[in-house]
């Protein structure tokens, strides 16, 4: 038995690794991709205050904190009384603001410094060419526009939270302050910063490009990767269309039937548990009533887009539309089409940016509401990487007693694992020889998810990999470096 | 003046009234020394933090107890004096659990406050990771024992409508603590207890649903003179790259951290295209190098070392780094995930694996395998692995704050750090 240790594997909550095992005949008997931090939030957070748990917890990750501090917010709202509903209109508005200027940053960081030198200059490019630095030398102008809408988005978090990573925006019952004037006009005038407008033009260029991209590399694009699945994500309780803040938790499976019918998010756990893998240190969430095998669902872009009916801003809609023809309304399950959602997802979020700013609530200084103490807390938000679960338990002196956290990446553990599976069967199989390109697929599998720290481990280039092959008598084969 | 006596304080010669506190007679004539229990009007004063410690003919001593007499000769500022105050105030921090970046007192807290002051980077004493309580018993406060620094103030301070105390101290030396009369406490109107919220210098006092003080940018330490452009009194870095005309190399690293700095490393925007220009990026996130594949001028690290693989990482930027700069709290002390140090590491993976509200019933395994790098007991600082040879507090540290101090390492550029940079949280 031989086994291809693919390490450090980078863009993960936290670092992973990548281990194949091939059997005497070199054939690929399984893979698995481990994930090796681990922090212990679950307990520690006990004995703090209720109170803290937003500011606390976002320090789970430094590319989306906002995701969690406002998974954290929603449910200290439930501890302190109110639900989502009972928020003022403006406390409401300048949250969904500051999630979606998250997730707008927080594409575009992933689309521009990780995912453009991949797709501008393919995969058969040669290593020092495949970064963002290449891209910048390349296409000036795409880069820049790329720095500046992730700086958009980080402004937009900075004047509502107080700084770009670990601000504090929410309170129990509102948000910690309003916006003036003068805040709100630095996004529109396009003085100082290009405006939300310019954002949207941008955005529109950048829809043209995927589209383009799409129809030259369609064969590989359609097949690389791809495998059926479940999705998961979040709908809005009305129409059903994309919902990013609050809505109700949906799921299908790979043909679009549903196995998760739009029950309320603090449902969850009626329907959810956690497998555990003694080489991983991710766990595996999964629906009960499907069973460990089978009810692993896909999140993120792909699977929202599959589980929504429509999206609510005009020219998200329009591109929705296109990307659901292209596979016949059906669920669609190319791994790689990952990109040409998580697009549309940001031109979603720009719109309903630019709608935001110009609503006169989010001026308005009625921002905190006030309830009866709860036992108990569940937030349910759609961070950019996929459906983000916090949940407290809380004494009645305001001390946390419990705490799960089913973070986004967790529910894509199996999917990245199966991807990493389809690579090792279909590229691997039967090679006596590593080489640049089989490396960097297994790469391109996993960062379609887009998993968390992907950018800041990858930034402006690939995943370092290590891969080793020893032959039956642990003699090193080949190795690897990149 | 019924007792006029003559001082001298640092040379210059000043009137006082014989007894009179010295550090009064130092603030009055125009002198600046630090203090963090002193009330002025609490006679005898606490004199429990010793922060406001000057030479009297030599001797240290705690300004604020001692009594001016005539012909005194008092040092304020001197180099060795200047460290000490810094190590006492080092001290305090080392010797609680003050988390910065999870306190609602952030901000607003005297104790960070004096940090900030003093240009405190990073403690140089070994954190104690001390388990104390946080009290949610009394009716309207919650008392963060962490946090407390054992001023006193809240003992003599803290009345009630009748006058009576609410506060103690109880045990003596290393364990003393602050014990509270609960049936005290309970007859506190909301006054009172937000009183005792905001003398308690640090965040060791809160009132229930009052203590989210005020948001970033109009916090006590983000305005008045700190904000006016003031800069810290920062130690600059005494290494710096070689210069060999070649272009200078930068490896970065994340262990256990978040990626909050090296994001705040990309918070410079449209600077980046400058950036590389001037440096080269080796191994790091940020590059497509995996190994290192030259000697590195600086190493930046963020985070601390949670597992052994971190360890083996950090030692090996060690050997190929000519110099190694933490960056962020996690680097410099083991910051959010260090919170698990009070907790055995046992009940940390029984509780995410075994008994969480998702776990599988009689199912429950905690990970182990040899493909798996082993958890460590504790979350250790990069100092307490290899030699660090610079420290950037924040988190995450600005971005302005950290590629300052990177380009005085690799081009000598002076700088100079405003307070509005300069952040433990």
């Amino acid at each position: 038995m031989q086994k291809v240790i693919i390490e450090p594997v980078t863009r993960v909550e936290g670092h992973g690794k990548v281990t194949i095992h091939l059997d005497d005949e070199g054939r690929v008997k399984d893979s698995f991709f481990h994930i090796v931090e681990f922090r212990g939030f679950e307990r520690f957070i006990q004995g703090h205050p209720y109170w803290e748990a937003p500011v606390l917890v976002q320090r789970l990750c430094g590319i989306c904190p906002v995701s969690h501090h406002i998974a954290a917010a929603k449910a200290i709202d439930q501890l302190a009384g109110l639900d989502p509903k009972d928020l003022s209109p403006t406390a409401t508005k300048i949250r969904r603001l500051l999630h979606y200027g998250q997730i707008f940053q927080s594409h575009a960081l992933h689309f521009f410094y990780l995912a453009s030198p991949d797709l501008l200059f393919g995969v058969d490019a040669p290593v020092e060419k495949r970064n963002v630095v290449a891209v910048a030398l390349e296409n000036k102008e795409l880069a820049k526009k790329g720095i500046l809408m992730r700086k958009f988005g980080q402004e937009i978090i900075r004047a509502i939270a107080g700084k770009r990573i670990h601000g504090i925006a929410a309170v129990p019952g509102g948000v910690h302050k309003h916006l003036t004037l003068e805040d709100r006009d630095y996004f529109l005038t396009g003085k100082d910063l290009p405006s939300v407008d310019t954002m949207i033009e941008w955005m529109m260029e950048v829809m043209a490009f995927i589209k383009d991209y799409h129809g030259k590399n369609a064969a590989w694009l359609d097949s690389f990767a791809s495998y059926p699945s479940g999705h998961l994500g979040l709908v809005n309780a009305t129409d059903g269309s994309l919902e990013l803040y609050d809505g109700r938790l949906r799921a299908i499976d790979a043909d679009g039937n549903r196995t998760l019918d739009d029950i309320r998010d603090v449902d969850y756990l009626q329907y959810f548990a956690e497998g555990v893998e003694p080489w991983s240190f991710l766990k595996f969430p999964y629906l009960r009533h499907l069973g460990r095998e089978n009810g692993w669902s896909r999140v993120g872009p792909l699977a929202r887009l599959n589980v929504c009916d429509s999206i609510g801003t005009p020219l998200a809609q329009a591109e929705f539309e296109i990307y659901k023809n292209y596979t016949g309304g059906k669920p669609n399950n190319h791994t790689m089409h990952f990109h040409w959602a998580r697009l549309i997802e940001m031109l979603h979020c720009a719109e309903l940016m630019q709608s935001l700013l110009h609503d006169p609530d989010i001026l308005s200084d009625d921002i905190l509401r006030k309830g009866e103490r709860r036992p108990e807390g569940i937030g349910i938000v759609e961070a950019p990487r996929g459906t983000l679960i916090h949940h407290y338990q809380a004494d009645e002196k305001g001390m946390i007693t419990r705490c799960n956290l089913i973070v986004s990446t967790t529910h894509n553990n199996e999917p990245m694992n199966r991807a990493v599976r389809w690579v090792a069967n279909n590229i691997l199989d039967g090679q006596p020889k590593l080489t640049d390109t089989l490396l960097n697929q297994v790469e391109i599998a996993i960062r379609a998810y887009d998993p968390c720290l992907s950018c800041a481990t990858h930034a402006i280039g690939q995943m370092p990999l290590q891969a080793v092959l020893y032959d039956a008598a642990g003699n090193v084969l080949d190795e690897r470096l990149k | 003046m019924k007792n006029p006596i003559t001082i001298a304080i640092d040379g210059k010669e000043v009137q006082a009234e014989d007894g009179e506190r010295l550090i009064q007679v130092i603030r009055r004539a125009g002198f600046d020394v630090p203090s963090l229990c002193y009330y002025e009007h609490i006679d005898p004063p606490l004199g429990t933090c010793r922060v406001c410690t000057v030479l009297v003919n030599g001797k240290p001593m705690a300004s604020c107890t001692s009594k001016a007499r005539n012909g005194m000769n008092i040092t304020i500022h001197d180099p060795e004096l200047n460290d000490t105050r810094k190590a006492m105030v080092e001290m305090l921090f080392a010797e609680g659990n003050h988390f910065c970046p999870a306190c609602e007192k952030s901000g607003d807290c005297d104790l960070q406050g004096m940090g900030y002051q003093l240009g405190v980077n990073a403690s140089r004493f070994p954190h104690l990771f001390v388990n104390r309580i946080i009290d949610y018993n009394p009716k309207r406060v919650v008392i963060e024992h962490n946090r407390c620094i054992r001023c006193r103030r809240c003992v003599d301070e803290v009345l009630t409508t009748d006058g009576k105390r609410v506060f103690s101290f109880a045990n003596r030396g290393n364990d003393t603590e602050v014990a509270i009369d609960y049936e005290q406490e309970a007859t506190l109107t909301e006054e009172h207890a937000m009183h005792a919220m905001h003398i308690c210098p640090t965040g060791a006092i809160l009132v229930r649903g009052k203590s989210l003080a005020r948001p970033f940018g109009d916090r006590k330490y983000d305005i008045g003179e700190l904000a006016n452009g003031e800069t810290v009194p920062v130690v600059f870095p005494d290494v710096h790259a070689l210069k060999n005309g070649d272009k200078k190399v930068i490896a970065t690293v994340s262990l256990a951290g978040c990626f909050g700095c090296h994001m705040s490393m990309l918070d410079l925007d449209m600077g980046i295209l400058d950036l590389v220009e001037l440096v080269e990026f080796n191994k790091s996130p940020l590059t497509d190098i995996k190994e290192f594949t030259k000697k590195v001028d600086v190493g930046i690290i963020e985070g601390g070392c949670c597992n052994s693989e971190n360890v083996e990482v950090l030692r090996e930027f060690r050997k190929k780094c000519d110099i190694l700069v933490s960056i962020g709290e996690c680097a410099i002390w083991g910051g959010l995930p260090a919170m698990r140090n009070t907790v055995p590491l046992r009940e940390c993976l029984e509780e995410a694996y075994l008994h969480s509200f998702t776990s599988e019933e009689d199912a429950g395994i905690i990970p182990n395998h040899e493909d798996i790098p082993k958890i460590l007991d504790k979350v250790y600082a990069c100092s307490e692995v290899v030699d660090i040879d610079f420290f950037i507090p924040g988190c995450p540290p600005s971005a302005n704050h950290i590629w300052k101090v990177v380009k005085n390492l690799l081009f000598e550029q002076e700088y100079s750090v405003l307070f509005s940079e300069f952040k433990y949280d």
